[in-house]
């Protein structure tokens, strides 16, 4: 027993610093995707035909490709170019542009469930675009888009986990170093599966409770 | 620009003899191990949602505890358990097996609740009067519920093809034979990533891309059926 708890400690370390930086990236690449994908849901809505296909093509692409072959070509491909970055910044990149894909239709989907009505309410009572935008439209699409948006994140949370693919020293990346040097590979890997689990089950909890309280809420 | 783009395609031009093959063969290693985890999938997310439905406890409390480990864990993770982690307890997998199992298991959560909640759907007079009928259980789930449940369930399933289609990928992380893996070596036998992870995402987009035209369309479809019955009703 006192053994479980010495290989607990020597090895859980590293893990959670491994759990440190999966946190970090996912809520980076979160915060891109969110950007990303709400601009273009609402670039979409200007209607510039020309532009709305670039976005089609964009959503099209990201969506039907593997995240990690977007994260290896933005990893070793870049430098290729002249661009070099580290494994870090090309995996909140990659991750970023995969979610922004995602989001952008999440977000479209949330603005087309509002009815017209409220928008031409809106311009009717004197209120700008830009306001009707801010103080109608965008608080209620908050509303539908957020249980979808949770299990975003829950997703990416996890898809984090290829980015151990170009080094990014995240949980799964510990795991596979640990295991190198010190041949615990059970205890290691079900360890870091409990730690994935421990960060994504309160979040699935929590968009869970919101769903429930939107359905009664309806 | 255009001279750029043609020196950027002649290379494929003149490694296409050597790489050719070698692509194909892992297209159809990456097809083989979407087909066999999809099939595993939807075995065991049946199973997982009939045991969350059922009357006995324990087996409620089993399948709910199976189905969010497997949602709540990458499926990362999960290979490289089967894949490394059972070594040590004497059970041996080769990274194709390992692969397709992993990622069945990881998906039989998801395609679990998404029976679960097709079945739910369904209002429960139709099994009760089936069964008043004289209809076994298992012939209600068959003929009653099973049919008009695979409304609900057919677009997210699709979905999930999709999905397993994409996560197969990181199946080349423990070395299975398929076409990430393959453009991965041949990027560093070749020195030429560019050309060949932009030649993979196009390929998985060349399988994924018509299976999303298939899938929106067969939800449309769905939800036109499900307009007509509200009519009905």
């Amino acid at each position: 027993m006192e053994d479980f708890f010495q290989k607990l400690m020597e090895l859980g370390g590293p893990l959670l610093l491994g759990a440190g930086t999966t946190v970090a990236i996912t809520i980076a690449s979160l915060l891109v995707a969110i950007v990303l994908g709400l601009s273009l849901a609402l670039i979409r809505l200007l209607g510039i035909l020309p532009v709305n296909w670039l976005i089609s093509t964009y959503v099209e692409i990201f969506r039907n490709t593997p995240v990690l072959a977007q994260i290896f070509i933005i990893y070793f491909s870049l430098p290729y170019l002249g661009i070099n970055i580290g494994p870090f910044p090309a995996a909140v990149i990659g991750l970023g542009l995969n979610g922004g894909a995602v989001l952008c239709e999440v977000f479209r989907a949330g603005l087309n469930a509002i009815h017209h009505g409220q928008r031409e309410a809106a311009l009717a009572v004197g209120m700008t675009p830009w306001m009707s935008l801010r103080y109608i439209m965008l608080p209620q699409t908050w509303r539908i888009t957020l249980p979808p948006l949770g299990n975003y994140a829950i997703a990416l949370l996890k898809d984090t986990a290829v980015v151990s693919a170009i080094a990014a020293p995240e949980i799964m990346f510990w795991a596979r170093n640990l295991v190198t040097s010190t041949f615990q590979t059970t205890f290691v890997y079900i360890l870091a599966a409990l730690i994935y689990f421990c960060l994504s089950f309160p979040l699935a909890r929590l968009v869970e409770q919101f769903e429930r309280r939107q359905r009664a809420w309806q | 620009m255009i001279n750029e783009l043609r020196e950027f395609l002649a290379i494929y031009a003149e490694n296409w003899a050597d790489w050719g093959p070698q692509i194909y063969a892992a297209i159809w290693v990456t097809i083989k191990l979407t087909v066999v985890s999809f099939a595993i999938a939807i075995v065991l997310g049946l199973c997982l949602a009939l045991g969350k439905l059922s009357p006995l406890k324990v087996v409620r409390a089993f399948c709910t505890g199976y189905i969010e480990v497997a949602r709540g864990v990458p499926a990362l993770a999960i290979l490289f358990l089967l894949y490394f982690g059972l070594v040590p307890l004497g059970i041996v997998f080769d990274a194709f097996t390992a692969g397709a199992i992993g990622l069945g298991m990881s998906a039989a959560g998801y395609i679990a609740e998404v029976f679960r909640a097709g079945i739910e759907a369904i209002h429960k007079g139709q099994r009760e009067a089936a069964l008043s009928v004289g209809m076994t259980p298992a012939m209600t789930f068959r003929h009653i519920i099973l049919p008009q449940a695979m409304r609900i369930i057919l677009p997210p399933l699709l979905n999930m093809v999709i999905i397993l289609l994409k996560d197969t990928s990181i199946c080349s992380l423990i070395s299975t034979e398929e076409l990430m893996l393959r453009a991965k070596d041949l990027a560093m036998m070749s020195f030429l990533p560019m050309h060949l992870f932009l030649l993979a995402g196009v390929l998985y987009f060349a399988l994924a891309w018509p299976l999303s035209i298939i899938t929106r369309k067969v939800e449309k479809m769905m939800q036109r059926g499900r307009r007509q019955t509200f009519g009905i009703n």
